[in-house]
Formats: structure tokens, C-alpha cells, sequence
């Protein structure tokens, strides 16, 4: 396949030419308040009887320190269980139980980081902080601050109450179910009379309110909050938002841990590459905070205190940092007037978030990770560029574009051309503190991870060898004007937009940024083409599948008989038996049985082990390729 | 979702706020007592009327149907082609044909044009050109530079008139599609997606049946062919078209792009499955640290007269959030998953599936489950309380405007209806039908929908650990019946893999080749 391009005359586009450069220009109202909270307003008619809105919090895991990752992310979770007003039935008593929850907590945590740590270290348990493996003391405090928890929710003795309903079915003595009916109604009064909580009350007045689509995110720069409301329900969220960025309490904030523990479970523990993409971001990032994974390390997300969180918050969650953005159908006068009377009562943090110092080091060497995963094998290749607004990044991101697509190189090269990739694609991520590139793609047929690899290095030289031609630099301009466009036209979109550019440089960049990517020459993209992507400034990701003990191949890498093999035999025992489940004439294994025995003999005793694992391997394959058969 | 309802969670004019109100907002900054408490804040009214069809709606000189919404705010338009018939009409040997006919449409060129020039020119006018199938309908599409529209449309009509069907890109686009097919199990979301269609439709209705590499290869040029030209014709399309032109202009091109194409009959609609689901505990082994699980039977169709009531127990059941009971429990309460809730999909032509679901580490799995059994029979012997009902009412009332928020939507819904013969009156009384439902009909449906002697239970994870349950003892797997483990599947063929311990429960698939 060629990558040159046919001419322009011939696809009669000789007049469109950058048809839309002339971009749109947005024009919010902005004001800042005199605490220091600063907001953006967009009005759109439309999309009518809606409005879009959100705060953003220029805080993100960059901001954390190892101890504490994740904790930002986790304000995202208690931010949605109340105040001193919303999610109570009795503040002064909830306040109770936190405190002694916190108490309880941290004494855990001691006992954790001393004891079960020095366990762990000295080979006695498997993980410090699994209940399984607590001390006496360690489950007795467990045990009181899931008492404490149970308690503070109302539901201390709820077993015992479905326990009594059960028996209370089976009754047919009306004087005895009378007596199980009090003792229900007394544990009932009971749970209320020590219960603090009124459960989720937060999100149920925004749903009843009309307000949908109400989430959060966290990203390594920032996090944001946003909803939803129907346009004549702004002042609902004045008073809502307001009032949880007063008086955030940090309610449930040792329960709410194992939810965060099931999202990591689900994002990154159960899915094909979760696992292994983590570990090459924290290979990739040398010394920066993009290092450790915006969700947290598990030992960290367990040993976050609550008096760290209230340090956290009074730095990074003064109206000093954070951006209110509101899109949809409003009047900006009426909007501003709300905006005025509900959050001025903030009061502004007493010290301003302090700087991220720690720059990036320069990579000095390739790293490589080679992963074997439930997957397709794939390549990632990544460097390290420049961040957000940096002057690089607009020739970076046009490269990118320039590589993808159909009609973009990567695809013409790797998914046509050679038929070795089933997908390939580039990317450029400028971040607030660093950016990285990185190009990826999956295998098709018999292609392996190296071969894909490769072609991106020959892909590689092409841009650094010559300039990319004035056909692919105009369609890409092209794409990218319509595209400015089209991320405006949903509020939804726009204030998503709005909030990553303020996040990271701010919002004005919504407007320079089709200018900036439109005055890109081929020059420049041949220039960062070769000053980023030097080999010591990459990081390869490989992935090869493994074959797992469900989809057949199996029994191979979990077997504890190879496993029970000496090392280095297994590697390839495994690629035999993976070789074995792909045969499908028994004859042609019984004779292959046949000729291993009596090669057997002949073989040094070491090699023994192997060979009885094979032959053990043929006559189960034998067996099932039997089986198979007599059933159809 | 396709079919049904976004209605289910979008919906709504503001009843309760019909009353007075002066906007607080109005009021000079720090003037303003704050409201002590949210529930006694005052709106202005929200009147809102759902949109009529009929009043974008005109027909061309053949008949065919055109929405025309205009939108002057950017220089873009988007046309969309909507036809009767997508992977209903895969005959059953050749699963995948739909999908792959519509993707070579896309990818093949034309008779005229070839596969490069029509990509290189497609891209090079940022035109994004989609042609695609789902169940049982399927679409194309441009979205476009106003100044660009009549050249895109060109192209979208001649590919859809004359696709090409490329032999080179067809190779390509079989092989890709085959790579996707080894994916098939790496996922637990996959795995669990495809046994539970088995389980609600079994292995032979169109919405179960998967390509296999056998389908793959089977299918032909001519097979795609046959099938492009029985989605694609005026008489079996719905065209709506949003953005930067005026309609009185915008018809006339659009029929003249038309002109010539010969008309023929309309696909007929979906037929719904024979199998009805057996109950029971069935899950598929896969080391993964979570279980994913789902449980669920049959739900109904959308002209049922129960389809409120049901829409609302879904909501305070599980739909809703954290308003709703599962999520109170399931994640709030007991910090068992960090998604847990229920859906459900009200067939347009035979009833859907409600289902609930989560994730939940491997020894919670059963204590989860028995929390969500819990809530689903407190459903039926208990009425949900009256504030529970309030918000569910409220919400999908307050809501409803966001169903016609954008143009874009308007014109989907627009579409929908009109493919789909949806009655005339429906959006005009959703919100007073809503608002009727009582907490008696809730429990009747719940009670007449929801029996659990028709459910099944799927689970996807590492059954050893999944088996034994809780640290605590509070629940295991026992608690539920015996459970049958359905054997993973080869990913090319589908045919069960032999290393499952008991398959009865599983045919292995109809497939084609």
C-alpha cells in the first residue's frame, strides 16, 4: 500500500480548502467572586428548558503524595453523602459517630502499618490488610467500628430483625407472633432512636428536583462536578452546591472505602489490561505525580486518614480553586444574581494550593514492559512531549491526526497495506505538568506485537524524513475546524470542554485552540516529529495473550503440574501444551504419544517431569477430542 | 437500550412548581436569606408542551417521510436515513451479514467511486459518514459542513444506492472482524452479555445469534448485495435531517438526490423468540477477582397498560440511582459493589428483559445477590412508601423535557415513533399517566411481573471463591438452589469448550458454515 496520496484534482476538492477555518469565538460571561470562586456562563437557546452545570476543582492526583493516592478521587464519593443539613436526622450525633469512627479507625490503621505490616514483611500473611489474616485486636476493633458504622446507618441489629421476620412467617400461634411483632417494633425503634442518617438524601432531592445525568469525575489534573436541572431549578443548584462546598462533613468515609475498593476491582482488576496499564503508567512516569493511578494505590486507599482529607479539602476545595460553569437556557443576569447570593457565603481557604514542584526527570534509556495478558496482543509505544498550551503541542496533536483515521497513515500501513493490525491509532495528552504520545494498535492473523512495533518505527522515519504533504495537512486542518463546531453543540459537551481548558490553562483556550492547530505547518510537524521521538525517550508495552485456564488453553498457565516443574522448563511446556489443544486428529496424538515414550527413554532423568507432563497432556487431549466426537 | 423508553428516566413538566413563585435569583447579591432548607424553595413555572411530529414532518413526491429541524447556531448539518431491518434479516447460517453488509457499505466505495477516493474525500471535507445495523433497524448518515452538504450527500446516496463492496477492503473487514471474535472472552462483560441472550431468546433468535468464523467466512458479495438492496430503498426509509439550511430549500435537494431510486416494500417487523427462559442459578468460570451478575426474566411490551407502573417499580426498585432501593443497599448500605441496579426494556413487538445486576468482590457475591432477592420480594409483599413514589413520579415528570432537549433528539424520537407506529397521544399524556400510577399498582405489577419461580441468575467469575460466601457466614451460594455451570465457549466457534464440569443446560450454538 502506498502512502502517497492522489492529487487534489483528481478528488475535485480543489475548492474546499479550509472551508472553516473562521471558528467559532465563545464569549462567556465570566466574574470572579470576592472569595475567590470564579464563574463561567454560557446562554444557549438551543437546547431549550435545560441547564448544564457544574464546578470544577483544580485538584487532582498530580496533587497527592505516596500515603495518600487516591485521595482525590475519594472526595469525589463524599462529597455526595451530605452536610451538617442534607443526610442527617441529628448533625451533633452524627458528628459523634464520625469522631469515634475516626478514633477507631486510625488505631486500626496503627496496628496495620506496625504489626501486620512487619508480618507481611516477614512472610506470615499475604496481605496486611485482609480481615482474614487480623490479629485479636485488629478484629475486635474491625468488629466495634462496623458496630459503629451499623449504628450510625440505622441498622445496627438488622439480621437479627430479618432473622425474627423469617420466624415470624413460620408462626401460626397468634399470641406468639405477637410477642415476635414487639420484639421486631422494639429493635425497629431502637435502630432509629441510634441511627443519624437519612441515606443518600442528597442525590434524592436532585432527582426529585428533575436534575439528571448528576456525576463526578476525577482526573490526574482536576475533578468536576456536574448535573443536569431543569432551567428553572438553577437555584436548586446554587443552594445544593453551595451548601456541600460550606459544609462538606465527609459522612460514611470508612464504609464508602469498599465501594471505592469494588470500582477499582471493576476498572482495573477485572478487565483484560486494567492491571497491566497501571503498571506501565508507573514505569512510564519517571518522577512526576502522574506516576501512581488516579484511583490509589490499594495501600493507600486504606491508610487515608480523615485528618488528612480535612487538610486536603481546606486547601484544595476553597472557592479560591475552584470554577463554577454553567451552559443551557438562563438569563446570565439571573443566573449571576443566584450565583451571588449562595456562594459568597463560602469562606476563602486560608492558604493558596501549593505549587507541584516536581518536574518530570528526562527518560535516559528505552523502558520495556513485555505483559501476558487475557487479551489481543498489542503494542503501545509512548514518550514523553510537553504539557497543556505548551508551543509543541499543536504540531503533536496534528501529527496525530495526520497518523489516524481511515485514510490516516497508521490505518493505510498497519490494518491495509502490510494486514497485520486490526486497529491502530495515535494519541497525543497534554497534561498540566507533562504530556506523552503514544501510538497503539492490536495484531490481526499471526502478527505479533514486534511487527507492529516496527512498522510504527518505519511510519516514525517517514515523518521525521520528509514533510507531510499539503493534502493530509489540509484535510487534517479541515477535520479539525468541523470539529471545533461540533464540541459546542451540546450544553453537556461544551461545559465538559469549558472545564478541562480552565482546568488546565483556561477557558479562553476553547476559542485560541482552533487557531492555534490551524497555523500548524508542515514544517513544524516534521520538526517535533524528530525532536520528541527520540528511542530513549520511549516506553514499549507489549501484550501477548495468555492463554487462561477457562478459554480452553488453560489447564496451561495455572496447571500445578507445571508449575511444579523446574523454571525453566516451563515456558516452553506451556507453549507445547497451548500447540497440543489446538490438535484435533487423536490418531496423530496417539502416535505422538507413541514416539515421545520411546524418546523417553533415551532422555536424561531431568527432563522427565516434562516429558510425563506431556504425555499426561496428549492423553487428556485424546480423551476430549473422544468425547467430542461420540457426542455429535 | 434501544427500543424502548428513554422515557424511563427522562421525563417531565413541573407540576408541583405550576403553583406561584418569584425567582429568588432575581434578588440583589447578599440581599438573600438563604433557604434554611432546599424543599422550600419557590421556581418559576416550566411550561412545557412535547413537540408534534407533524409539525416537521413532510413527505417527498414518492412518499418517502423527512423531518426537517433547522439549526442556524453552527455551520453543520446532519442528515440520517433510518430503514426497517438490520440483524433480523440474517439468515441464520450467515450471523453477522447485517453488520457486515452495512460496515462494507461504509468501507467498500461505490460502482463508480472507488473504496480510497470516496474515504479521501469524505475526510478530507470532515464529513463523518456512518452506515450501520442494530437489531432490527439500520441507519446512514452524514454530519457535515453546511458548505459541504450537497457533495456528502452525493456520496451517501451513491452508497447507498451502488455500494462497491471492494473485494481488497471486504478481506480487511472480515479479517478485523475475525480478531474481534478472539476477544470474545477476555472480557467478563462479554462473556456475560452473550450467555445471558442465550438465556432469555436462546441460541436462535436474531438478538442472540453472534457471527461466528464460520459465518464470517460464508458470507459473500452477493450475499451483501441482496441484503443492502432489502434495507436500502425509498419505501423503507425515514429521513430526518437537523442543522445550518432552510427547509424550504433543503426538501428539494434532498428529493433530487432521491430521484430515480426505485421504491419497494417495507421490511416487515421483528419476529420475538420461542424460547422462554428456564430458571436457575447459571454461571460461567472465569479467574477474575469480581463476580458479575445478572439477574432477570421476561418484562413486557410498551403498549401494555402496565408500562407506568412498571416504569415506576423499575425507578424505586433499581433504576433510580441512589434514590433507588438496590443501589441503597447493594453499594450505600453495605459497600458490596460500585454499580448495582436494575433495567428494563418494554419490547415494541415482543416483551423485553428486566434485569438487575452488579459487580461485587467473589465473597460477596451471594451476600449482594440475597440483598437484591430481598428487595425484589419486598416489592411485591410490601408498597413501596409514599415518599419513594414521590420522587420516582417527580423525577421522570420533571425530566421529561429533557427528551426532546436537543434537536437531535427530537428528531430520534420523531423517527422512532413513526417507524415503530407508536399511537398518537402518547407524550402528550405520559406525564398525567405517570402521575396516576399508585402504590397498589406498584405492588400488583410487582406481584404479577415479578415472580421469582421465572428468574434466572447469571454469574460470571471465579465460582470456587463465589461458592463459599462472606467471611461472616451471612450468605453463600447454597442459598439459592443448585447452581449449573455453563461451559465457556471457543471464541471463533461458540461450541462450548469441554473443560466445563456440566453443560447440560447448553446446546451448543446454531451457527452458520
Amino acid at each position: 500500500m502506498k502512502t502517497n496520496h492522489p492529487p487534489l484534482l483528481a478528488l475535485g476538492l480543489t475548492l474546499i480548502t479550509s472551508a472553516a477555518v473562521n471558528a467559532q469565538q465563545l464569549t462567556p460571561e465570566v466574574f470572579t467572586l470576592d472569595n475567590g470562586m470564579k464563574f463561567i456562563l454560557v446562554p444557549r437557546t438551543d437546547e431549550p428548558n435545560t441547564i448544564s452545570a457544574g464546578w470544577l476543582a483544580k485538584v487532582g492526583s498530580v496533587n497527592e503524595r505516596p500515603g495518600i493516592t487516591g485521595i482525590s478521587h475519594f472526595f469525589e464519593h463524599m462529597m455526595f453523602k451530605g452536610t451538617n443539613t442534607i443526610g442527617t436526622l441529628d448533625p451533633k450525633k452524627d458528628a459523634d459517630f464520625r469522631t469515634a469512627q475516626k478514633d477507631l479507625r486510625n488505631a486500626m490503621n496503627q496496628e496495620t502499618w506496625t504489626t501486620q505490616y512487619q508480618r507481611f514483611f516477614a512472610g506470615e500473611i499475604d496481605d496486611p490488610w485482609n480481615a482474614v489474616n487480623d490479629t485479636p485486636k485488629l478484629a475486635t476493633l474491625r468488629t466495634e467500628l462496623k458496630t459503629l458504622m451499623d449504628s450510625q446507618q440505622g441498622r445496627v441489629n438488622s439480621e437479627a430483625i430479618s432473622q425474627l421476620r423469617k420466624e415470624l412467617g413460620a408462626l401460626d400461634n397468634a399470641s406468639q407472633a405477637r410477642a415476635v411483632e414487639s420484639q421486631i417494633k422494639d429493635l425497629e425503634s431502637k435502630q432509629k432512636a441510634i441511627g443519624s442518617i437519612i441515606k443518600d438524601e442528597f442525590d434524592k432531592i436532585y432527582t426529585k428536583g428533575g436534575g439528571n445525568r448528576m456525576n463526578a469525575f476525577t482526573s490526574h489534573d482536576w475533578t468536576f462536578y456536574f448535573i443536569n436541572v431543569p432551567s428553572n431549578k438553577f437555584e436548586l443548584w446554587c443552594w445544593m452546591e453551595s451548601d456541600r462546598l460550606n459544609d462538606s462533613v465527609f459522612r460514611e468515609f470508612f464504609s464508602e472505602r469498599d465501594v471505592v475498593h469494588e470500582e477499582r476491582r471493576l476498572r482495573t482488576e477485572s478487565t483484560p489490561t486494567g492491571i497491566f496499564q497501571e503498571q506501565f503508567d508507573a514505569m512510564f512516569w519517571v518522577s512526576c505525580g502522574y506516576a501512581w493511578p488516579v484511583i490509589g494505590w490499594t495501600s493507600d486507599l486504606n491508610s487515608y486518614s480523615m485528618e488528612e482529607a480535612q487538610k486536603y479539602w481546606n486547601i484544595y476545595y476553597r472557592p479560591n480553586n475552584l470554577v463554577g460553569i454553567i451552559v443551557g437556557d438562563f438569563k446570565p443576569a439571573e443566573v449571576k444574581a443566584a450565583i451571588e447570593s449562595y456562594f459568597s457565603r463560602l469562606t476563602p481557604g486560608s492558604s493558596t494550593p501549593p505549587p507541584v514542584v516536581t518536574l518530570e526527570s528526562k527518560q535516559m534509556a528505552e523502558q520495556r514492559m513485555n505483559a501476558q495478558g487475557e487479551c489481543q496482543p498489542q503494542v503501545e509505544v509512548r514518550y514523553h512531549t510537553v504539557p497543556f498550551q505548551h508551543a509543541d503541542s499543536y504540531a503533536l496533536d496534528m501529527l496525530a491526526q495526520i497518523l489516524n483515521g481511515r485514510t490516516g497513515r497508521l490505518y493505510k500501513a498497519l490494518v491495509e497495506g502490510r494486514e497485520i493490525a486490526s486497529s491502530a491509532a495515535s494519541q497525543h495528552d497534554s497534561r498540566n505538568y507533562a504530556g506523552a504520545f503514544s501510538f497503539s494498535a492490536e495484531t490481526k492473523g499471526d502478527a505479533n506485537p514486534g511487527q507492529l512495533e516496527e512498522v510504527w518505527y518505519e511510519q516514525l522515519k517517514q515523518l521525521q524524513d520528509a514533510p507531510v504533504s499539503d493534502l493530509e495537512l489540509q484535510k487534517v486542518k479541515n477535520q479539525a475546524a468541523a470539529d471545533s463546531f461540533r464540541g459546542l453543540q451540546a450544553n453537556f459537551r461544551l461545559m465538559i470542554q469549558l472545564a478541562y481548558c480552565e482546568a488546565l490553562g483556561g477557558w479562553e483556550e476553547i476559542n485560541e485552540n482552533p487557531k492555534k492547530l490551524q497555523a500548524v505547518t508542515a514544517a513544524d510537524i516534521q520538526r517535533v516529529a524528530k525532536k520528541y521521538f527520540d528511542p530513549s525517550n520511549r516506553s514499549v508495552a507489549t501484550y501477548v495473550r495468555k492463554a487462561s485456564a477457562e478459554s480452553g488453553g488453560a489447564a496451561i498457565a495455572d496447571d500445578a503440574d507445571i508449575a511444579a516443574l523446574p523454571a525453566p522448563m516451563q515456558a516452553r511446556v506451556r507453549q507445547m501444551a497451548a500447540q497440543l489443544l489446538k490438535e484435533t486428529d487423536a490418531a496423530a496424538l496417539r502416535e505422538g504419544m507413541a514416539g515421545l515414550t520411546a524418546q523417553a527413554e533415551q532422555m536424561p532423568p531431568q527432563m522427565r517431569p516434562m516429558v510425563d507432563f506431556m504425555l499426561k497432556k496428549m492423553q487428556e487431549r485424546i480423551a476430549q477430542l473422544d468425547s467430542k466426537g461420540s457426542a455429535k | 437500550m434501544k427500543s424502548t423508553s428513554p422515557q424511563t428516566r427522562l421525563a417531565a413538566l413541573a407540576l408541583s412548581c405550576t403553583t406561584v413563585a418569584l425567582m429568588c435569583a432575581a434578588n440583589t447579591p447578599g440581599d438573600t436569606k438563604i433557604s434554611p432548607r432546599p424543599e422550600t424553595l419557590v421556581y418559576p413555572p416550566l411550561n412545557f408542551t412535547p413537540p408534534a411530529a407533524t409539525q416537521y414532518r413532510t413527505t417527498l413526491s414518492d412518499g418517502t417521510t423527512l423531518f426537517m429541524l433547522p439549526s442556524h447556531e453552527f455551520p453543520l448539518i446532519n442528515l440520517s436515513i433510518s430503514c426497517m431491518g438490520g440483524r433480523n434479516l440474517d439468515p441464520a447460517n450467515l450471523a453477522g451479514l447485517a453488520s457486515m453488509t452495512t460496515g462494507m457499505m461504509r468501507l467498500g466505495g461505490t460502482t463508480t467511486v472507488s473504496a480510497n477516493e470516496v474515504d479521501e474525500k469524505l475526510d478530507f471535507m470532515a464529513t463523518n459518514m456512518s452506515v450501520r445495523s442494530q437489531e432490527w433497524v439500520s441507519s446512514a448518515s452524514i454530519d457535515c459542513l453546511a458548505s459541504n452538504f450537497d457533495a456528502s450527500l452525493a456520496i451517501l446516496i451513491d452508497t447507498l444506492k451502488n455500494p462497491g463492496f471492494d473485494e481488497t477492503k471486504f478481506k480487511i473487514a472480515r479479517a478485523d472482524a475475525l480478531e474481534g471474535l478472539k476477544q470474545r472472552n477476555d472480557d467478563a462483560g462479554s462473556i456475560s452479555a452473550r450467555e445471558w441472550s442465550y438465556l432469555c431468546l436462546g441460541n436462535d433468535h436474531f438478538e442472540s445469534r453472534q457471527p461466528t468464523g464460520a459465518s464470517l467466512e460464508a458470507i459473500t458479495v452477493a450475499d451483501m448485495r441482496t441484503m443492502a438492496a432489502r434495507i436500502y430503498h425509498p419505501g423503507n426509509m425515514i429521513i430526518s435531517v437537523t442543522g445550518d439550511f432552510d427547509p424550504k430549500t433543503l426538501s428539494a435537494v434532498v428529493e433530487k438526490a432521491l430521484a430515480g431510486w426505485a421504491k419497494g416494500a417495507a421490511n416487515s417487523a421483528p419476529v420475538g423468540p420461542t424460547h422462554t427462559i428456564a430458571p436457575g442459578v447459571y454461571y460461567v468460570q472465569k479467574a477474575i477477582p469480581q463476580g458479575k451478575v445478572i439477574i432477570g426474566l421476561e418484562s413486557i411490551q410498551r403498549d401494555n397498560p402496565d408500562f407506568y407502573a412498571y416504569t415506576m417499580m423499575n425507578e424505586i426498585l433499581g433504576g433510580g440511582g441512589f434514590s433507588s432501593r438496590i443501589m441503597g443497599r447493594v453499594r450505600s448500605d453495605e459497600g458490596l459493589a460500585y454499580s448495582a441496579g436494575s433495567s428494563f426494556r418494554a419490547g415494541i413487538f415482543y416483551p423485553g428483559v428486566f434485569r438487575a445486576g452488579y459487580e461485587s468482590k467473589s465473597p460477596t457475591v451471594a451476600l449482594a445477590l440475597k440483598l437484591i432477592i430481598e428487595e425484589f420480594n419486598k416489592m411485591r409483599d410490601q408498597p413501596v412508601t409514599a415518599a419513594e413514589l414521590d420522587i420516582a413520579k417527580t423525577s421522570a415528570i420533571e425530566t421529561f423535557p429533557s427528551v426532546f432537549a436537543s434537536k437531535g433528539a427530537m428528531l430520534s424520537v420523531f423517527v422512532a415513533d413513526e417507524m415503530t407506529k407508536r399511537p398518537a397521544g402518547y407524550w402528550d399524556n405520559y406525564r398525567a399517566k405517570i402521575s396516576a400510577v399508585t402504590a397498589d399498582d406498584i405492588q400488583r405489577v410487582a406481584q404479577k411481573y415479578l415472580v421469582p419461580g421465572k428468574m434466572a441468575i447469571l454469574i460470571v467469575g471465579n465460582w470456587a471463591d463465589i461458592s463459599k460466601g462472606d467471611l461472616q457466614g451471612r450468605a453463600n451460594m447454597t442459598l439459592f438452589g443448585p447452581a449449573t455451570e455453563l461451559p465457556m465457549r471457543d471464541p471463533i466457534t461458540l461450541e462450548p469448550l469441554s473443560n466445563g464440569s456440566s453443560s447440560t443446560a447448553v446446546a451448543p450454538v446454531a451457527s452458520g458454515g
